[in-house]
């Protein structure tokens, strides 16, 4: 890894990686609080037959019980689009990005390999990555601090829903990565990258919202966040396997792509 | 889209401590050539060597001894200019030991240093690329088109500041497509066509090669110039006898002794022109 091109990285960051984790912070206090305050209106109405049940379960999460709160709170697309900022939109813009400002190949003259310079924007990748799913996480621990509802939280599960979490999420960022190194532009690493996490949510919202189509979630990366599974004690260890496969798809897609492209001038 | 075949053949040695000119029109393969020998492209042929390392085998070694100044660079915009050359710096692992030096002659404060780049003239933009190429005092700098977008002014200092590296025996690898400037400041020039070089020699040995323009106004009959050694596209009409004369000028100069001239003008021999002849030659 290149020390100074990773500082340089979180200090470009830095700013949009604050705000985006203050929102998130946000947004991951709300939940235990909402379910804290309304979960039980919403138990009844979904037992009064008002609403379809699979509404009680989107993407594995639910507001009726607090594991199911914090399930949600990061299956939700409003945490799914602001971990994205970074799983998606850095890591498909890191390389392709450089490239097409011209700025690659002033930093790739100095004496690093493209194996460091890949290795280091993916340690980059990841630390946000981190960053984001801890911060989601610590907003849920404070947001049931603060509605009183700590007793129910099983905390000694949270490090295994971290480590699912940061494995989904850097799953999605090995594919942006290894899409932003075999294109010169952003726009198709972009492209790529956003239609596959956009593909992969549809089909685990659709199955877990339409039954039939259930036999489709195994084929979405989010089918294997299994955030309620885990803070219930009932986790899957092949889930993180297959994460973790993924993410050595995409690392080794990248160390074998991005070294042997040849970069011409840019145009 | 059917495969482009970039560059093919070049054959080139660029000895320690030169100043070497690269010449070349646009898509002759000047920067696919550069951009071989500094790891951006893989050879399906061929090798190179930078100080003696090979340059696909052993290219961060090379880097590390190596100054490169793109053409047209492309700099972080949201950096300050220090910060850039910093940062640059830090990627390179040396100390920027002659950054102050550089600034200095090429007239860059450390106010100007303290701007975001983004707001930076073209001009600027070029001094933080020469500066950010040799702020680490390489070996060997890699300058393409280095004073494109600098003033007069300002490109005296940048062939000031070659002279220096010059005389302290660095190498420099110049692509340019000023030629007045190629001539000013290169030892050895080397031009290359589609892949393919066309000539390799010292810029005096280029300039002697040349044909040199001659227009002469005579009072008498004119002197017989056919068949004179190195004389060539000879007219002679109402007085006035043009010529071009190429190598030693003594046969010419021979061979118009006694003629009545009232007028005569020998052009000096630019290599601009040397470029060009070698182009129609190898045109033909």
């Amino acid at each position: 890894m290149n020390r100074a091109l990773f500082g340089q990285t979180w200090r470009a960051q830095g700013i949009k990686l604050a705000l985006v984790s203050a929102a998130l912070a946000i947004w991951g206090f709300l939940m235990p609080v909402i379910y804290a305050q309304f979960g039980s209106q919403f138990r009844a109405i979904l037992e009064s037959g008002i609403l379809p049940a699979q509404f009680a379960k989107l993407g594995g999460g639910d507001i009726f019980t607090l594991p199911g709160a914090i399930a949600l709170s990061l299956i939700h697309p409003i945490a799914i689009i602001l971990t994205s900022v970074f799983s998606v939109g850095f890591s498909a813009t890191a390389i392709a990005g450089e490239r097409q400002r011209g700025t690659l190949e002033v930093a790739l003259a100095r004496p690093i390999a493209r194996q460091i310079f890949y290795r280091t924007l993916l340690a980059a990748s990841f630390s946000f990555v981190a960053v984001t799913v801890t911060v989601l996480l610590a907003g849920g621990i404070a947001g049931a601090a603060f509605a009183g509802v700590t007793g129910e939280l099983p905390i000694r599960h949270f490090p295994l829903l971290w480590l699912n979490a940061i494995l989904l999420f850097g799953a999605i960022a090995a594919m942006g990565l290894a899409a932003s190194s075999s294109f010169d532009r952003v726009a198709p690493a972009l492209g790529v990258t956003l239609g596959f996490v956009i593909v992969m949510y549809f089909l685990e919202i659709l199955g877990s919202l339409w039954p039939a189509a259930a036999p489709l979630q195994p084929y979405s990366l989010f089918h294997y966040l299994r955030a309620k599974a885990i803070l219930l004690g009932t986790p899957v260890f092949l889930d993180d396997g297959l994460l973790a496969a993924v993410i050595v798809a995409g690392v080794v897609w990248a160390l074998v792509v991005f070294p042997r492209r040849d970069l011409a001038a840019p145009s | 889209m059917p495969p482009i075949r970039a560059l093919e053949s070049l054959d080139l040695a660029v000895a320690e401590g030169e100043i070497f000119g690269f010449l070349g029109p646009n898509g002759a393969g000047k920067s696919t050539a550069i951009r071989l020998l500094l790891g951006f492209l893989h050879p399906t042929a061929g090798t190179g060597a930078l100080f003696g390392l090979d340059i696909v085998r052993d290219s961060v070694a090379i880097r590390r001894r190596v100054g490169y100044l793109p053409g047209g660079i492309a700099l972080y915009d949201s950096m300050t200019g220090e910060r850039l050359l910093d940062y640059l710096g830090e990627l390179s692992g040396r100390r920027p030991v002659r950054r102050a030096e550089w600034c200095d002659r090429l007239e860059l404060s450390s106010a100007t240093l303290r701007r975001l780049v983004r707001d930076y003239s073209r001009g600027m933009r070029q001094k933080i690329g020469i500066i950010q190429a040799l702020q680490h005092d390489p070996e060997l700098a890699i300058l393409d088109e280095p004073t494109e977008g600098l003033d007069p002014l300002m490109q005296r200092a940048f062939y000031d500041i070659l002279d220096s590296l010059k005389a302290e025996g660095r190498t420099i690898f110049f692509s340019s497509h000023v030629l007045s400037e190629v001539e000013r400041v290169c030892d050895r020039v080397a031009i290359i066509r589609r892949g393919q070089l066309i000539t390799t020699d010292t810029v005096p040995a280029l300039l002697a090669r040349r044909k040199r323009n001659v227009d002469m106004r005579v009072s008498g009959p004119p002197p017989r110039l056919e068949g004179v050694p190195g004389v060539s596209s000879l007219t002679a009409a109402d007085g006035r006898v043009t010529c071009r004369v190429e190598g030693d000028m003594r046969p010419f100069l021979a061979a118009i002794e006694g003629a009545a001239i009232i007028d005569l003008t020998i052009q000096p021999a630019h290599l601009e022109e040397a470029f060009l002849e070698f182009y129609e030659g190898a045109d033909a």
